[in-house]
C-alpha cells in the first residue's frame, strides 16, 4: 500500500512538472520593456522617453521616423516652407481615418496643438512651440494670457492643410512634428470621455499603426495592429506588448527566459560579459543625452576661467569612460555634436593635444590660479544616486586629485533632490545631463543661451548674438554653421567640462528585425518584423 | 469582550491619525518637488500645474484638505501617474499584493506548523534537522538573493516557471510565494516546535495521556490548541509584514502589486501616492494587529481580562 502511494505520488509529480514545463514558445507577440511605468498615456501630457515608444506606436504625427531616426512623411504626405523659412504648409494624406474608423482632418491636428497649449491640460509640453520652435501666439496661450484659439499660429484652412506660422525660421519643426510631441485630437472622444479616453482600452480613439488593448498598471500596455492604419498593409508585427521592467536585473532573466524580446536596459555591471557572450544581441548607441560637469560661476573660485579649464583639461575621458564607468558612454570633448551627422561643430580647444599633453597644461593653469600642494583646492560633486553616475565623479575626483591635487568629494543624492539643489546653487561642480528635444545641435545650444536663463549664472552677451543670427537663417547648412560658430564661444569659456554622450542600451533577439540605432530613439514598432 | 474589541479599535485609528498626520509633515521635509524637473519650466506654467494639485495652498491647508478626502475615501490624485487617482492605483495593484500575500500566509503557515509539530514529536530525527535546515536557510539567507536564484533555477535552468510579470497565471503566482513564505515557514516552523516541546510537558497533556487518550487525539484536541497561541500572536504582525513586506518580491518577480509604489512614490515626491501607501499599510498592520489580539483573546480568556 504504501508503494502504490509512492508511485501515485510521484507520478502525480512528475505530470505537475510536465504542465509547468511546458516550453515558452517564441509568439507572434513583440515582447518589450519599458523600465518605470510610464507617468501617462495622454499623449499630450506624457514626458517620457519610454512610454513615448508606447505613444509611437499608437498615435501619428505629421512627419514619423523611420528606424535610424530619419524624417519620413506620417500623416502629412508632403510639407513645403515660405523663403524667409517662417511658415510651413502640411498637405494631409486623402482618407486618413482615425481607429474607429472617423475621418481624421486637419483639424484634429489643430485640435491637438490646442490642447496641448491649453493651461487646463497642465502639460508641459508646450514649450516644444513657444521655445524650441517659436508659434506665433503659442505663449500667450500656454500662459493663459489669451484663451482666443484664432490668436495660434497654427491653422487648418481646409480639411488636409494645416499652415504653422513661426516668429523667427527654424528648420527643425520637423523634427517636432511626430507623435510624442505633436499628436492629434479626436475631438468627439475627448469631449465624451475626457483625459481617460485615453487610457480606457475600450473608450481610446487613435491614429497610429497600432491600438491599445489592454492597459494593467505596474503590468504592461498590449497593443494590436489598427486596421484603419493608412499604412496597416505594411505593419508586419501585428501585436505589441509593452512590460513594466523596472528591475533591470530581472529584466535580463525575462530576456533569457524568451519573455522580453527588446530589453529597456542593460545590468551595468554585465555590459561586458553579455557583449562577449552574445555580442549581435548586444545594442550599444548613443541617445540625446550628453553628461557634462557644471562650474557653479556664481562661487570665487570657479570665476577663474583658469581653473575651470584646468579642471575640464585634468579629466582623462577615454580612461573614465572605458575603464572606470564602463557603462559604453561615448566619450566626448565637444557639447552639441554627434547627435546631428550634418553637424560640423568644434570641440575643445585643447581636443587635439594628447591626454598627457592636456595635463601638463592643466598643472600649469592649476597653479596660475593661484592653487598648489600647499593649497589645494576643496570642492564637491553633486550627482544623483545612480551607479554609472556615481562611478563617474568618483572617477572624476581621483583623476583630479591625482593630476592637480584637488581634494573632490562626491555628495549624491537622490535625483529630486539634486534636481532642486541645482537651482539653491549651493553646490560647487554639477554632475549635469541635458537630453535634447530633439538629436540637433540647436536643441543643446539655445538651452544655454544666457536669456533662456538655464541657471549657470553665465553672462556672454556675444553668445546670445550668436545663436540669434542662427536662429534668423532659414536653411540648415548655413545654420549649422552658424551654430557651430555660437558652440565655440560657448567652448571657449569653459563654464562645464563636457564628458560623454550617455548610451542606449538594448538587448534585441536575433529573430527581431529591422531595428536601426536611432538617436532620437522612436524606435516604431511598425517597422520592425519577426525572422 | 465588546470592551476589550472597542477599546483596540479605538487604539488603532488614534495611532492611524497620528501616522497619517507625521508622514504628511515628515515628508514635505524632503528636499525636491513632485515637479522638479532637469529643465526650468517656465513660472507661469509650472504655478498652473502646481495649482491644478493645490500644492500653492499652505501645506495646513493642505493637509486640511486630505484629511477631509480622506475621510472620504478621497486619496488624492498622483503627481508621478497622471492617468489615474491614489485610490484606483491602490485599487488596481492591492489584489496582486494580497493574493501573494494570502498564499505566502497560507503556505508559511501550512508547512511550517507541520515541520515544527513534526519537529517536537520526533526530536533529533530526520524530519527535525530538515525543519531546523529549512530553517536556517529561510532567517539566513535574504529574498534579494533567494529570488534571483529560485528564477534562475526554476525558470531559467529548468523552464518551468515564468522568470516574472504577471502574464501567465497561477504559473505566475508560484515563485513570489515561495520565496515570500521560506524566510516564515522557518520562523513559524521554530515557534512550534518549541512551544509544541514545551506543551507536551504540560500536565493537562500528561493528564489527558494518563487517562487514556491516545497520542494523535491527545495532540489533536489538547496540545494543538496551547501550542499553536505563540503561532498566532505571531502570526498577525507577520501577516501585515507578509503583505506589506512583498515591496522586494513585487520588484524581483515584476508584479504589479502596490508594494512598487513604496520606494517608488517617495523617490518621485509623490506626496499623494506616498500617503495612500502609507495609510493602507498602516491601516492593515492595524486591523491585523487587532485581528491577532481577538484571536488570542478567544484562545486564551487571561488576554482578553488584561491579565
Amino acid at each position: 500500500m504504501p508503494k502504490l502511494f509512492g508511485t501515485a505520488l510521484c507520478g502525480l509529480v512528475l505530470a505537475a512538472s510536465l504542465a509547468f514545463a511546458a516550453p515558452v514558445l517564441a509568439d507572434d507577440i513583440l515582447d518589450r520593456g519599458v523600465g518605470s511605468e510610464w507617468s501617462s498615456l495622454d499623449p499630450h501630457v506624457n514626458f517620457d522617453a519610454a512610454a513615448g515608444w508606447i505613444m509611437m506606436d499608437a498615435y501619428e504625427g505629421l512627419v514619423t521616423f523611420g528606424p535610424t531616426g530619419d524624417i519620413r512623411p506620417g500623416a502629412a504626405e508632403s510639407w513645403d516652407a515660405s523663403a524667409d523659412g517662417k511658415t510651413y504648409t502640411f498637405h494631409l494624406r486623402d482618407g486618413l481615418k482615425w481607429s474607429n474608423g472617423d475621418p481624421l482632418t486637419a483639424q484634429d491636428y489643430l485640435a491637438g496643438f490646442l490642447r496641448t497649449l491649453n493651461p487646463a491640460t497642465a502639460t508641459e509640453k508646450g514649450y516644444y512651440f513657444y521655445s524650441v520652435i517659436r508659434v506665433k501666439g503659442a505663449k500667450d496661450l500656454a500662459e493663459g494670457t489669451t484663451t482666443d484659439p484664432a490668436t495660434l499660429g497654427i491653422t487648418a484652412p481646409d480639411a488636409r492643410t494645416i499652415v504653422v506660422e513661426m516668429l523667427s525660421p527654424a528648420p527643425h519643426i520637423l523634427d517636432i512634428m511626430g507623435a510624442f510631441q505633436a499628436p492629434p485630437l479626436h475631438g468627439p472622444s475627448f469631449a465624451a470621455n475626457g483625459a481617460a479616453g485615453f487610457i480606457d482600452p475600450a473608450k481610446v480613439v487613435s491614429n497610429g499603426a497600432y491600438v491599445i488593448k489592454e492597459v494593467v498598471p505596474q503590468s504592461h500596455v498590449y497593443l494590436e495592429a489598427n486596421p484603419n492604419y493608412w499604412d496597416a498593409a505594411n505593419v508586419k508585427i501585428k501585436k505589441v506588448k509593452y512590460h513594466v521592467t523596472e528591475d533591470v536585473s530581472t529584466e535580463l532573466k525575462r530576456y533569457r527566459a524568451g519573455e522580453i524580446d527588446i530589453t529597456y536596459d542593460i545590468p551595468l555591471n554585465q555590459t561586458e560579459a553579455l557583449l562577449a557572450e552574445i555580442p549581435a544581441e548586444v545594442y550599444l548607441y548613443g541617445s540625446t543625452q550628453v553628461d557634462y560637469y557644471s562650474f557653479n560661476l556664481t562661487k570665487e573660485p570657479f570665476k577663474n576661467i583658469d581653473l575651470r579649464r584646468a579642471l575640464s583639461l585634468a579629466i582623462d575621458r577615454e580612461t573614465l569612460e572605458n575603464k572606470i564607468v564602463k557603462a559604453g558612454a561615448p566619450p566626448v570633448m565637444n557639447y552639441a555634436g554627434g547627435f546631428d551627422p550634418s553637424y560640423d561643430g568644434p570641440s575643445i580647444a585643447e581636443a587635439a593635444l594628447t591626454q598627457a599633453e592636456r595635463e601638463t597644461l592643466a598643472q600649469e593653469l592649476y597653479a596660475k590660479a593661484g592653487y598648489g600642494p600647499d593649497n589645494p583646492l576643496q570642492i564637491s560633486i553633486a550627482t544623483t544616486v545612480a551607479e554609472d553616475v556615481t562611478r563617474r565623479a568618483q572617477g572624476v575626483a581621483l583623476m583630479w586629485k591625482k593630476v592637480l591635487g584637488v581634494e573632490a568629494t562626491v555628495n549624491a543624492s537622490e535625483r529630486k533632490a539634486w534636481l532642486d539643489l541645482f537651482y539653491t546653487a549651493d553646490w560647487d561642480v554639477f554632475g549635469d545631463n541635458l537630453v535634447g528635444d530633439f538629436a540637433g545641435a540647436e536643441t543643446y545650444l539655445a538651452y544655454m543661451r544666457p536669456s533662456a536663463e538655464p541657471g549657470y549664472n553665465w553672462v556672454k552677451p556675444e553668445y546670445d548674438a550668436a545663436m540669434d543670427v542662427a536662429a534668423n537663417i532659414p536653411d540648415k547648412p548655413n545654420r549649422n554653421k552658424a551654430l557651430a560658430a555660437a558652440e565655440k564661444i560657448l567652448l571657449d569659456d569653459y563654464i562645464f567640462a563636457p564628458l560623454s554622450h550617455a548610451p542606449t542600451r538594448h538587448l534585441i533577439k536575433p529573430n527581431v528585425k529591422g531595428f536601426g540605432k536611432s538617436v532620437a530613439g522612436y524606435d516604431n514598432s511598425q517597422f520592425l518584423s519577426f525572422e | 469582550m465588546l470592551r476589550f474589541t472597542l477599546k483596540r479599535l479605538i487604539d488603532g485609528a488614534i495611532t492611524l491619525a497620528a501616522l497619517v498626520t507625521l508622514t504628511f509633515f515628515v515628508m514635505r521635509l524632503a528636499p525636491g518637488g513632485p515637479f522638479s524637473k532637469s529643465r526650468k519650466v517656465s513660472a507661469e506654467v509650472l504655478a498652473i500645474i502646481e495649482k491644478k494639485y493645490h500644492l500653492d495652498e499652505p501645506i495646513p491647508q493642505q493637509f486640511a484638505r486630505y484629511v477631509w478626502g480622506l475621510l472620504h475615501l478621497d486619496f488624492g490624485p498622483s503627481t508621478r501617474f497622471r492617468d489615474y487617482d491614489v485610490g484606483a492605483l491602490l485599487a488596481s495593484g492591492l489584489p496582486y499584493s494580497l493574493t501573494i500575500g494570502f498564499w505566502a500566509v497560507v503556505v508559511a503557515t501550512l508547512i511550517g506548523v507541520s515541520l515544527g509539530i513534526a519537529g517536537a514529536l520526533r526530536r533529533n530525527s530526520a524530519t527535525d534537522y530538515l525543519a531546523g535546515i529549512v530553517g536556517v536557510v529561510g532567517i539566513a539567507i535574504p529574498i534579494f538573493v533567494i529570488g534571483p536564484l529560485f528564477q534562475v533555477i526554476f525558470a531559467l535552468k529548468l523552464g518551468w516557471l515564468p522568470v516574472g510579470g504577471w502574464n501567465d497565471g497561477l504559473r505566475s503566482l508560484i515563485l513570489p510565494v515561495l520565496v515570500l513564505s521560506l524566510p516564515n515557514i522557518a520562523y513559524i516552523s521554530r515557534i512550534t516546535r518549541t512551544s509544541m516541546i514545551e506543551v507536551m510537558r504540560e500536565n493537562y497533556v500528561r493528564t489527558a495521556r494518563a487517562k487514556g487518550l491516545g497520542a494523535a487525539r491527545t495532540i489533536r484536541s489538547h496540545a494543538l490548541k496551547g501550542a499553536l497561541l505563540p503561532v498566532i500572536a505571531y502570526l498577525g504582525p507577520a501577516t501585515a509584514a507578509i503583505i506589506t513586506g512583498s515591496v522586494l518580491i513585487e520588484t524581483i518577480f515584476a508584479v504589479p502589486g502596490i508594494g512598487r509604489h513604496f520606494v517608488d512614490a517617495a523617490l518621485n515626491r509623490d506626496y499623494p501616492l506616498v500617503m495612500g501607501v502609507t495609510v493602507v499599510y498602516g491601516g492593515l498592520l492595524i486591523v491585523f494587529n487587532i485581528g491577532t489580539d481577538l484571536m488570542r483573546g478567544y484562545l486564551d480568556p487571561r488576554v482578553r481580562n488584561g491579565g
